[in-house]
């Protein structure tokens, strides 16, 4: 990926990530007081299952790009900072796709 | 470590404190701090799905006084993290680089996630 389009993708993923994570974050508090049936009833919803997938995939990418930018300014050793976002990018390809997989099978 | 010649930006400790050093800093802790709060949710959702007894382990530690702490600090790093996030996204749009205008705003940032979180926290758990 060039640096224009990271820096624009980054961007993109940041407005997209806002009103997504503020209401994602809002239903987890709401249930963190709630049983399981409620848990369970509120990710029925075929809206809330689509959104939630989509706020994992979008959110690891933001991470991804975000971390890589900070490695760039803490990491002296290119072997460490390489071996970092490696590790950042399958964790953000693999968390999704188990949230993808969960969501839509065992719910 | 001798294999990257390339200069490193100073480290934080060589500067003095200013209200947009602290702002970027603060972006970027907080950006981590919403990482490691999508990877507890993650786990949540595993613990969703494992069945009931292991969801009621999540619930019995979120309304502990630690718990509560963390969630409310996972709140507050969201409502900064937006918020500085929106003034970024100003400064790309070309606005707001006077350093009396980017004090300002960086004083409008840290006081009203404070005042968000609180609300924010009140309406989710139903108190309002």
């Amino acid at each position: 990926m060039n640096e224009t389009r990271k820096w624009i993708l980054h961007r993109v993923s940041a407005i997209i990530l806002t009103p997504l994570y503020v209401w994602f974050f809002f239903s987890f508090i709401s249930l963190s007081t709630k049983n399981y049936s409620e848990a369970i009833y509120f990710f029925t919803n075929p809206l809330f299952k689509i959104l939630t997938i989509i706020l994992f995939f979008v959110g690891f990418f933001h991470a991804r790009i975000s971390l890589s930018e900070i490695f760039e300014d803490y990491i002296h050793s290119k072997k460490i900072k390489d071996v970092a976002n490696i590790l950042i990018l399958i964790l953000g390809i693999i968390i999704p796709v188990i949230i993808l997989i969960l969501l839509i099978y065992k719910i | 470590m001798t294999d990257n010649q390339n200069p490193l930006s100073p480290h934080l400790q060589i500067y003095r404190w200013h209200i947009s050093s602290l702002l970027s800093i603060t972006h970027r802790i907080s950006g981590v701090i919403n990482l490691v709060a999508l990877i507890l949710i993650f786990f949540w959702l595993i613990a969703l799905i494992l069945g009931e007894d292991s969801y009621e382990s999540f619930l019995l530690m979120f309304n502990s006084f630690f718990g509560k702490f963390i969630l409310i600090g996972f709140v507050w790093s969201m409502c900064f993290h937006i918020l500085s996030g929106i003034r970024h996204l100003v400064w790309d749009l070309g606005y707001g680089f006077e350093i009396k205008t980017a004090n300002i705003s960086g004083i409008i940032v840290i006081i009203s996630s404070l005042v968000l979180t609180i609300i924010f926290w009140l309406l989710a758990k139903g108190f309002i």
